[in-house]
């Protein structure tokens, strides 16, 4: 029996793995990818003092430490299932089970789709699929392509497409429908944007910032919102323009346009085709707590954080005993939040095993988990900290439950 | 048809690697030795992968990284594979699904 | 192709309409509808279009925000049936 298996050998995963085994921890770090790095890999961006945020390179750093510490990391395996018995975790991979005392969840995150017809066309993909297919395999997903969805990660990978030399043609709305929500909504999109103003496409935040003042001069923002987009790095971003269909037969040949209300109700007669072989889809990251949600831990539905994350401390302890978090399982944060996340865990696990690990460094590895978050170059949801207090209200009234049960 | 980027502005020149052969629905392919099949088989220009297994529709990659097993293909006999995944390797024979004879649901909707 | 001939579901080709017509008419949760139509209950899961049944569904429904509108039962991933009950080996 291990000490500690991780599962998912992202940026969450291979950090924590790498504190728990300057512990003297044994450890194993089970990914069903075929390169360690997990979503780390795809990244690529220039930050504010114009260094790059290298996700291959980051990954490499973090693979090489672990190999240096006799990590074993497999890949290429699969967890279907989990279960606690008898104080152990049995854990359950393709045709193999493992046995361990402490469980890491570095799941990541997932991406959700915005529904539009003719998305199962062969050249349709998720926009993190066009960010692997560029960034990690070096195989362009396609001559010219299609963004629906704005967001700040499609926005980031419109970027890294143009970089590669893939051209874009237009980065727009997905149609309203009960299912696209608010992603298909002018003006709710111009407020998320303008809300994210590290990454926000840069013409927008100065737009931006003389329409935050007030909801008339908003309205008015995306009224007056020019119908062909802003331009960023030469892409078309179209807040008044969806994408109705995506047209071919056996593959992408196109989509169809159409001018919106800034309510994003189609206006007749404005159709029009635009030619492209591929189509990402940009509906944003939920955090992937399938396998927690197997063991009975309790979750929460935060919107801040991206959806349902399971119960968990700020020292990233989960209510069953032996069962940790880290990383976008907690939240839908970038990869450096990741990071402070796993060492957190790690030190939390490594006391739990009777490590000699004072309260202090504990601590303050939680107070860098929030340094971190402060100065994070990538902000997926803008009230992120107003989630991380909502879910440390629901733990502290889980535990003030738990005493009472107690006594 | 899609291109391999081998000269990235950020991410310098895509190292050599080894090629290898393989089979996709019966034609010759070549990939770079321990890509994913789906990155081998785009680089090829190849999008399409399976037909969904009751209507036959074509399908490809969606997610790419495991989730949405839109992927999957058949390979040297294994069903299910996530092409998306999966290394490629000298000799591999892969096939895509096609539309399955007796859909359950069929069965289900006679029956249940 | 229409929005009803949507497909949201990509495993179970549960379309836009279907979805649609089954909330309406029953008034249900995520879970029910899930039931009803097959969609989320295909070969991934519902990783890919869980976000867009409980919309549909939510559209009728409270969130109840302590509850997974689409529980997860194992394996999280299709297994073969003869790579089940593996005995541990570690
Ligand atoms: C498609 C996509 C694109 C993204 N792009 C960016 C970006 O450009 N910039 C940015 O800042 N953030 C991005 N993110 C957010 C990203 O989640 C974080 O930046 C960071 O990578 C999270 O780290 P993590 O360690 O929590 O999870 P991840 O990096 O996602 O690693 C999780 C690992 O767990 C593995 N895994 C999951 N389930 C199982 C299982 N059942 N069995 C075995 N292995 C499993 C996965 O294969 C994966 O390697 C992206 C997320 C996604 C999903
Ligand atoms: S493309 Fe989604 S699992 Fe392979």
């Amino acid at each position: 029996m291990r000490d500690l298996i991780i599962i998912g050998s992202g940026p969450a995963g291979l950090t924590a793995a790498i504190t728990a085994a300057e512990h003297g921890l044994d450890i194993l770090v089970i990914d069903e990818y075929l390169k360690p790095g997990g979503r780390l890999l795809g990244q690529l961006y220039e930050e504010p003092g114009g260094n790059w945020w290298n996700g291959i390179e980051e990954s490499r750093k973090l693979a090489g430490r672990a190999s240096s510490l006799g990590l074993d990391i497999r890949l290429g395996i699969s967890v279907h299932n989990i279960e606690q018995i008898d104080g152990s975790w049995l854990v359950h991979a393709d045709c193999e089970t493992f046995e361990t005392k402490s469980l890491l969840l570095a799941t990541g995150a997932a991406e959700a789709p915005v529904a539009i017809p003719g998305w199962t066309l062969p050249g349709v993909m998720s926009v993190g699929a066009a960010q692997v297919m560029t960034n990690v395999h070096r195989v362009k997903p396609g001559q010219r392509g299609v963004i629906i969805g704005v967001n700040v990660l499609s926005s980031a990978i419109a970027m890294e497409l143009k970089i590669a030399d893939v051209e874009v043609a237009a980065i727009a709305l997905p149609k309203t429908n009960q299912v696209n929500g608010k992603a298909a909504n002018p003006s709710e999109v111009m407020n998320a944007l303008l809300h994210v103003s590290h990454m926000a496409p840069s013409p927008l935040v100065k737009m931006g910032s003389k329409l935050m003042t007030n909801d008339f001069m908003k309205r008015m923002g995306i009224t007056l919102y020019p119908k062909n987009g802003v331009r960023m790095w030469d892409i078309p971003v179209m807040l008044r323009k969806a994408v109705i269909r995506i047209e071919g037969t056996d593959q992408v040949e196109g989509v169809t346009l159409a001018t919106v209300t800034a309510e994003g109700k189609i206006i007749p007669g404005t159709e029009e085709v635009i030619g492209c072989d591929f189509v990402c889809i940009a509906g944003g990251l939920y955090p992937l707590a399938e396998l927690a949600a197997l063991t009975g831990c309790p979750f929460y539905h935060i919107d801040e954080l991206g959806g349902f994350v399971p119960l968990h401390s700020e020292d990233m302890r989960t209510p069953l005993d032996g069962l940790y978090v880290a990383g976008n399982i907690t939240g839908i944060e970038g990869a450096k939040v990741a990071m402070s996340q796993g060492k957190t865990a790690a030190l939390a696990i490594a006391k739990d095993h009777g490590q000699d690990i004072a309260d202090t460094s504990l601590s303050e590895a939680v107070r860098q988990i929030s340094s971190t978050r402060s100065d994070a170059h990538i902000q997926f949801h803008s009230e992120v900290e107003a989630g991380r207090r909502k879910l440390q209200e629901y733990w502290e009234q889980h535990a003030a439950g738990m005493r009472n049960v107690m006594v | 048809m899609t291109e391999r980027i081998l000269d990235h502005p950020v991410l310098g020149v895509l190292e050599p690697d080894q090629t290898v052969t393989f089979t996709f629905n019966g034609m010759k392919y070549e990939g770079r030795c321990g890509e994913p099949i789906a990155a081998a088989l785009l680089a090829a220009g190849i999008r399409t992968l399976r037909h969904h297994e009751e209507s036959g529709t074509p399908r490809g990659i969606y997610c790419n990284i495991g989730h949405c097993f839109e992927c999957r293909v058949e390979v040297d006999g294994h069903q299910g594979v996530r092409a998306c995944l999966t290394p490629v390797r000298e000799g591999m024979v892969i096939n895509g699904g096609g539309a399955l004879p007796s859909p359950v649901r069929d069965w289900r909707k006679d029956n249940a | 192709m229409t929005d009803r001939d949507m497909i949201v579901c990509r495993c179970e080709e549960v379309t836009y309409g279907e979805l649609v017509d089954t909330a309406g008419q029953f008034a249900c949760n995520s879970r029910e509808l899930k039931l009803r139509t097959r969609a989320g209950m295909g070969y991934c899961g519902g990783r890919t279009c869980r976000s867009l049944v409980d919309a549909i569904a939510l559209a009728a429904t409270e969130r109840d925000v302590t509850q997974i509108t689409l529980k997860y039962q194992p394996p999280v991933r299709p297994v073969h049936f003869g790579d089940l009950g593996a005995i541990p080996n570690d």
